[in-house]
């Protein structure tokens, strides 16, 4: 078995709960925030969370990177039609100001004792990118996103010796 | 007829709704006006004996019939997938209270309107349905250019215009649903309570078990079993299988999973089934209709009703709620358009019988009418409304440009003083 098979079968077995970064590392915002104080977190992140407040912590949406062209775009842009009615009130011009105007309620969420594949398939399943991990409470505990999977393949690849090639590929240096 | 003509005509419907929808977005006007004029066309080709029905299978046709029904059933479901219940949650005392009186007053109005013209009790409460639903699209768009979008009557509108496609969509079940009211409301409530609480705390488990099947887009096909086993219920109990797509989406719209599939929803939807229904529904208005003065004349009063009737009605609760009567009448102006909702229950009464099919042609032919006239009187009417606000901002901006300017001459006058005596 090559290095990038024993990296891939490590990798995906490993329980989430010990890749998960931690909860001030993590793009936070309250729900009464200004959506200017989110669009400054998603200057260098993918997506920020919204909590009801700093100390309870829970749960209260998601606002991903390409919901920023709902926010920024004006809502004659957005076709009001059924189905996409709530789109139009997520525009600025169309009143929103908060960050739970802008946010998507139900978030996409994993337990955190689930491993690696489990979050890979459920992300390809429902064509995400990051899945919180929270408590029975709705208590936001950590994230896992497709960057930081990446982040720790790559990782095990360099445990395991590996060096990627130029051209991508990632079979080891003869 | 020979299923290659079915195909193409499928084709021809999809290309020409399409191109219909485009030719209206540009004159800044729902697309879905486009997509039924299309139909109108391609219908009158046929009725005028200019095109074979052989060849273009519009009419009379079973295959477009049910496609034309899931349609409506999908764009239902997409509603109610779409629905934030949180964000209805907040809706303020204005818009809920302008909304219930915005839907009572034309109902009213378009129900004893009817019954004075000879419809009977039944056709005469599915006419006054049809008037009960708001279209914000075009409102939106004329609120956004005139800046007043964001104003205390903006977001109020918005609102109350999505509550009351809910009530349109509910109050079509007492215009085609059997029996006495009394027992529709016991109906309803033993629906909801079926599909309501009992969807709502089990559709966790349903989605998990439809992801451990592991198959090929398995959750996407298991959310619409769910979405056509609601409609069967709802069809078998009220005929209006809208009803059941409806609740199926908003059980849906609690879950992250039901979010995530809304794109592929709305690529069957809006990609094919929702287009085929309003070019087919376009193409069932026969133009000699309009030599009857009996279709005429209901279009006359629906249309007068359909603006009337919501200018009142959304006003007066405003009113009640103690904003002024101006504030009043913009609420009232910005309810005026309707478009799909209507257009849906129209089918749903139609479907149902309580239109008969003896007085469909008139029917389809006064809410394309009033839908229409509906649209286009709107834009003027908000800007003459919003007049005076249009103008204050016009005020408060030019006034702030020349403070501006004499702030920048004073500064520059300071700036120049020191140097002189230098």
């Amino acid at each position: 078995m090559g290095d990038v098979e024993k990296a891939l079968q490590t990798f995906y077995s490993m329980k989430l709960k010990d890749i998960m970064p931690s909860i001030p590392s993590m793009p936070i915002v309250t729900a009464d925030s200004p959506i200017v104080d989110v669009l400054k977190l998603l200057r260098t992140r993918h997506h920020v969370w919204v909590v009801n407040n700093r100390d309870e912590m829970k749960l209260e949406g998601v606002i991903r990177y390409l919901d920023v062209l709902s926010i920024l775009l004006p809502p004659e842009n957005t076709k009001a039609r059924l189905g996409n009615i709530s789109t139009v009130f997520k525009s600025i011009l169309g009143g929103a100001e908060k960050a739970s105007d802008v946010m998507e309620r139900n978030v996409m969420t994993i337990d955190e004792n689930a491993t690696v594949m489990d979050a890979l398939t459920k992300m390809r399943r429902y064509k995400v990118q990051i899945l919180a991990i929270v408590d029975e409470n709705n208590i936001l505990e950590g994230e896992i996103s497709l960057r930081l999977l990446i982040d720790e393949f790559l990782r095990l690849m360099r445990v395991g010796g590996v060096q990627w090639l130029q051209n991508g590929s990632s079979s080891p240096l003869e | 007829m020979a299923p290659e003509w079915i195909l193409f005509t499928i084709g021809v419907a999809l290309i020409f709704g399409k191109i219909g929808d485009h030719l209206m977005e540009r004159f800044e006007l729902p697309g879905v006006l486009g997509e039924i004029l299309m139909g109108m066309v391609l219908g009158n080709l046929i009725y005028f004996g200019l095109v074979n029905p052989e060849y273009l299978t519009l009419h009379s046709n079973e295959t477009f019939e049910f496609l034309a029904r899931l349609g409506i059933i999908f764009l239902l479901f997409l509603g109610g997938l779409d629905a934030d219940v949180e964000m209805l949650k907040k809706t303020g005392a204005v818009a809920t209270v302008s909304t219930v009186t915005g839907v009572i007053v034309p109902l009213a109005l378009g129900y004893f309107g009817l019954k004075l013209m000879g419809y009977p009790s039944k056709e005469a409460f599915a006419g006054g349905v049809l008037l009960t639903a708001t279209s914000i699209g075009i409102t939106v768009r004329v609120m956004m250019d005139l800046g007043v979008l964001r104003s205390d009557v903006g977001i109020a509108s918005l609102s109350a215009s999505v509550i009351d496609d809910f009530l349109g969509i509910a109050l079509i079940i007492f215009a085609v649903g059997t029996g006495s009211i009394l027992g529709l409301i016991s109906k309803m409530a033993v629906f909801f309570i079926i599909t309501g609480l009992v969807a709502w705390y089990t559709i966790e488990k349903y989605i998990r078990f439809s992801e451990w099947l592991h198959v090929e887009k398995g959750v996407l096909g298991m959310v619409l079993a769910l979405m056509f086993f609601f409609s069967a219920l709802a069809e078998h109990w009220f005929d209006a299988a809208i009803e059941g797509a409806f609740m199926a989406g908003l059980v849906l719209s609690k879950l992250p999973e039901g979010k995530r599939i809304m794109e592929d929803v709305k690529a069957i939807a809006y990609g094919f089934l929702v287009p085929v229904f309003f070019v087919y529904t376009g193409a069932m208005l026969d133009l000699r209709v309009f030599t009857s003065f009996d279709a005429l004349s209901l279009a006359a009063v629906l249309t007068t009703i359909a603006v009337v009737g919501k200018v009142v009605g959304r006003g007066l609760g405003t009113l009640i709620m103690g904003w002024s009567a101006r504030k009043a009448l913009q609420m009232g102006i910005s309810s005026i358009p309707r478009t799909e909702v209507a257009l849906v229950n129209l089918m749903v009464a139609i479907h149902g019988g309580a239109i008969p099919e003896s007085d469909a042609p008139k029917f389809i032919a006064a809410t394309l009418i009033f839908i229409t006239v509906s649209v286009l009187i709107t834009p003027p009417l908000l800007k003459w409304a919003f007049k005076e606000e249009v103008e204050a901002m016009k005020q408060g901006k030019m006034e702030k440009r020349v403070e501006a300017v004499k702030e920048t001459k004073r500064r520059i006058s300071i700036l120049k003083g020191p140097r002189k005596n230098h």
